[in-house]
């Protein structure tokens, strides 16, 4: 079984983890921040491990991104992903200023979109679990800004050294006027992902 | 008034001498084509050059060895097989191995404070070294380690090997 083989029914069901996943979040960070943080409803699609830097832009494009390994039961990672410009834009949406205020990257803005970065994936990896009753927790997660090939053969080389591709889950933040396109890449192991599959009851 | 022109994207402008090697993938070529391969990270980029027939080779390694992956296939990507397949390739197009000098890059630790994802770039580093050494092919200039991802072109009129980066910008070895 591969990620790609799944039937519609299945993927449905991991749809479904990703709203759950989505709701967790949005209400988790709107308690970090003491205001209200929204999250679009999630669009999941099966991609290629090789199309990932194509998601923004080819494989020199500079974007920041957040790993996150998965421990316990299934091995594999999380990785988020969001073009420079889309990050300095959602720190200012968090801070509730106008998108375009922020304008360089720094410790501040590394150590925000970090812990966010975690919280989303932490959302999603304890909406996976629940529903698979299985243990999954979050590594520690790491953050770097380079050139997305780079990063992504990093991550795809300790995570999906067996898996072809990958599960984007795409979703955005947003206020009134703006929207911030974020991605994250579900990258189990094959054998983690037939245990998932089995202990939802899909093999 | 629209020509064709305005509708091309800025990738047809591109060079058309330029061959690029992807991830786990290695070529040789001549003049006046030259090599690159975009945005190493704990990958390593391995160029051969022979300067007497401005020609040269470049492979994109992944990791060390097959034993690193539980599917062997596509085995271009370890360093064990790639490097050895790299200089019978030059050897195939004219190049004695003894006129062969090799430059190489990358092998960074993009995620610091991932103690497994660190230690992938060294790995890579080390076997890629052992298997030229092997070989008996002198490594005459690098830019390896660190924490950033890096493109190289290998240019095969002079054997220039350009490395871009954000962190540095351009290095020329």
């Amino acid at each position: 079984m591969r990620l790609e083989d799944l039937t519609d029914l299945q993927l449905d069901t991991l749809r479904e983890l990703g709203s759950i996943g989505s709701g967790h979040a949005a209400t988790a960070l709107s308690q970090l921040m003491g205001k209200r943080v929204a999250l679009r409803n999630p669009e999941l699609k099966l991609i290629p491990l090789g199309d990932i830097p194509g998601v923004f832009g080819g494989p020199e494009q500079l974007v920041g991104a957040v790993y996150v390994r998965l421990l316990g039961d299934i091995e594999g990672g999380m990785l988020f992903l969001a073009p420079r410009a889309s990050l300095l834009a959602l720190f200012d949406l968090l801070h509730a200023r106008n998108p375009g205020t922020t304008k360089s990257f720094g410790h501040e803005q590394e150590r925000l979109i970090t812990h966010v970065a975690s919280v989303l994936a932490a959302s999603y990896i304890a909406a996976i679990a629940r529903m698979a009753d299985l243990n999954v927790l979050p590594s520690t997660p790491s953050f770097v800004l380079d050139m997305a090939g780079a990063i992504l053969e990093v991550a795809t080389t300790q995570a999906g050294i067996k898996a072809l591709s990958a599960m984007l889950i795409r979703t955005a933040f947003y206020q009134e006027t703006t929207d911030v396109d974020v991605a994250l890449f579900f990258m189990p192991e094959q054998d983690s992902l037939e245990i998932l599959l089995g202990r939802l009851g899909m093999v | 008034m629209t020509s064709d022109s305005d509708k091309r994207l800025p990738s047809d402008f591109a060079d058309a001498n330029v061959i690029s090697i992807g991830v786990g993938e290695l070529a040789v070529a001549a003049l006046p084509n030259y090599l690159m391969t975009p945005a190493l990270g704990s990958c390593v980029g391995v160029a051969l050059y022979d300067s007497l027939l401005q020609q040269g080779g470049l492979a994109h390694i992944m990791l060390p060895s097959p034993t690193d992956c539980a599917r062997a296939e596509r085995l271009e990507r370890f360093a064990t097989v790639a490097v050895p397949a790299l200089a019978q390739a030059m050897t195939e197009i004219g190049s004695a191995r003894r006129r062969l000098v090799a430059k190489i890059a990358g092998g960074a630790a993009m995620f610091q404070a991932d103690a497994a994802l660190a230690t992938i770039g060294d790995r890579n580093v080390a076997e890629v070294r052992k298997q030229l050494r092997l070989l008996r092919i002198p490594i005459v200039a690098e830019d390896v380690g660190n924490g950033h991802a890096r493109t190289v072109e290998l240019h095969l009129d002079t054997g220039l090997f350009i490395v871009r980066s954000y962190l540095y910008g351009v290095k020329r070895l």
